[in-house]
């Protein structure tokens, strides 16, 4: 569903991501971790379309983010960092607006709606202004937009930023109720929710990917047990060999 | 199409949530109206021309006061970066908002209508010329509207968007105006610089021909052909964004 080749971006002089390749596959929930600035925003955005990779090429279901980039944004739910939502509008009013630019109508729409309302618990919040929601909220609705139109490929940018322990407890369950048929790939650098439910790891690190793959693989690869130890291992060496 | 209707409809009702654009539009429909009725009594003729020869000059400062949040507030709040993720083009966005501007215009251009009754009340005005004048009024504010939201989609932050809209509408204002023409012609008696930069590039002519009642092909292309270059101009700055 995700297939990134080769990919590399940059911002003028500024490597952001250095010739990185994975793949991800229906099903599947991948955490891709790493510390603040490794590239894990750059990447994503390249994967929903905002930004065009330097190098290299990035599909999603199959379609290229450049010449195809209409068919990706119509199959992707994408939860970019920091949760940037028009501030001013009605929870529900922003949450149809999304539905409706997905091409949800009448019927369809109402349903979907049904569904994102109770499966992220915003009916609360639905005739407040976003501005009026407290963070974990606004993460709640900016992950109902980005379910709206029940996409089978699903990016999300740091998606508990903000959450209280319950709601991530919450979230971590509702990505396992997701991920059938559907290719999950988020971002984080809370280590713990990774090993929650991620069935991959992808660790990032300067714009480069020093490991890919289950727990259980990393930890045979690094003779380190835990993610976290996995991590700062990974990491430490990939610092090392950088000049 | 339904992409531009959608845009359109969160734009419109993102400019009546804003108390910014009722103060905005009420103060120029007070300085409209009390300047003609100062003509008004002063002349004592049922003519409406006064109104529209005060019109570009009170445009001056209120259509970039109406159209510097169109981007820079996207920019500045982030929430292109979830635009332009949706399945919708950059060109459906730009003529959206270009649309919603363009309404909300001839909206509060239709709150000088009571001046119309009043004069029709009083005598017997040249609704014809009415008409023109009012269609020259609508195209001016279009073009006004063009270049507004390209320069807010150049830079995050509104005042800029507002200061470079306000000047590039005093440019092509002033650039026709008799005094200023005059002045630069002096400067040049043999090249008449004045004179070509009025005829080359000041919409003053071509709003005067409608407000004297000529409605010209050479003058409508002047405004449609003008704006329409002017969002295309704001659709390639969105694609660059991917870059």
């Amino acid at each position: 569903m995700i297939r990134v080749q080769s990919v590399t971006r940059t911002y003028g002089a500024t490597v952001a991501v250095d010739d990185i390749s994975f793949h991800v596959g229906a099903g599947q929930i991948v955490g891709f971790v790493g510390p603040n600035g490794a590239g894990k925003s750059t990447l994503l955005k390249m994967l929903a379309t905002f930004l065009r990779p330097t190098a290299g090429s990035v599909a999603v279901a199959g379609f290229d983010t450049v010449t195809d980039a209409l068919q990706v944004r119509q199959r992707i739910g994408y939860l970019p960092g920091d949760t940037p939502l028009y501030r001013d509008m009605v929870v529900e009013d922003l949450v149809r607006f999304v539905g409706a630019a997905h091409g949800l109508l009448g019927g369809a729409l109402e349903a979907a709606m049904a569904r994102v309302i109770d499966m992220c618990d915003i009916a609360p919040v639905l005739s407040l202004r976003v501005r009026e929601c407290s963070t974990g909220f606004r993460q709640r609705v900016g992950l109902s937009c980005a379910l709206i139109h029940d996409p089978p490929v699903l990016l999300l940018d740091e998606p508990t930023h903000g959450f209280d322990p319950l709601q991530v407890m919450a979230f971590r369950d509702l990505l396992t109720r997701l991920k059938q048929d559907r290719a999950i790939l988020f971002s984080t650098h809370i280590i713990a929710d990774v090993e929650a439910v991620s069935d991959r790891v992808l660790i990032i690190h300067q714009g480069r990917l020093l490991g890919d793959g289950t727990l259980a693989e990393l930890e045979q690869r690094t003779g380190a047990p835990g993610l976290e130890n996995i991590f700062a291992q990974l990491v430490s060496a990939g610092a090392e060999r950088r000049p | 199409m339904a992409g531009i209707r959608l845009v359109a409809r969160r734009e419109l009702g993102a400019y009546f949530d804003s108390p910014i654009a009722y103060i905005t539009a009420a103060v120029f429909l007070v300085l409209a109206g009390t300047s003609f009725m100062n003509s008004f009594f002063l002349q004592g003729v049922i003519d409406m021309t006064p109104f529209f020869e005060t019109l570009p000059y009170l445009l001056i400062p209120f259509v970039p006061a109406l159209t510097m949040r169109t981007w820079s507030e996207e920019h500045a709040q982030g929430t292109v970066e979830l635009l332009l993720t949706l399945p919708l083009l950059p060109l459906q966005l730009v003529i959206g908002k270009y649309g919603a501007a363009l309404l909300y215009f001839a909206l509060i251009l239709a709150g000088s209508l009571p001046i119309v009754g009043m004069l029709s009340w009083l005598g017997a005005p040249d609704l014809g010329l009415i008409l023109s004048g009012y269609l020259g009024a609508f195209l001016l504010g279009a073009l006004f509207l063009a270049f507004g939201q390209f320069l807010s989609s150049l830079t995050h932050n509104q005042i800029v968007a507002f200061a470079l809209g306000a000047l590039l509408a005093c440019v092509l204002v002033f650039s026709g105006h008799p005094s200023v023409v005059e002045v630069i012609d002096g400067l040049a008696p043999t090249w008449q610089p004045g004179t070509v930069m009025a005829d080359a590039i000041s919409c003053l002519p071509h709003y005067e021909a409608f407000v004297g009642g000529l409605i010209g092909l050479d003058h409508l292309l002047y405004f449609l052909l003008l704006s329409a270059f002017f969002l295309w101009l704001t659709q390639v700055g969105l694609r660059r964004i991917q870059y």
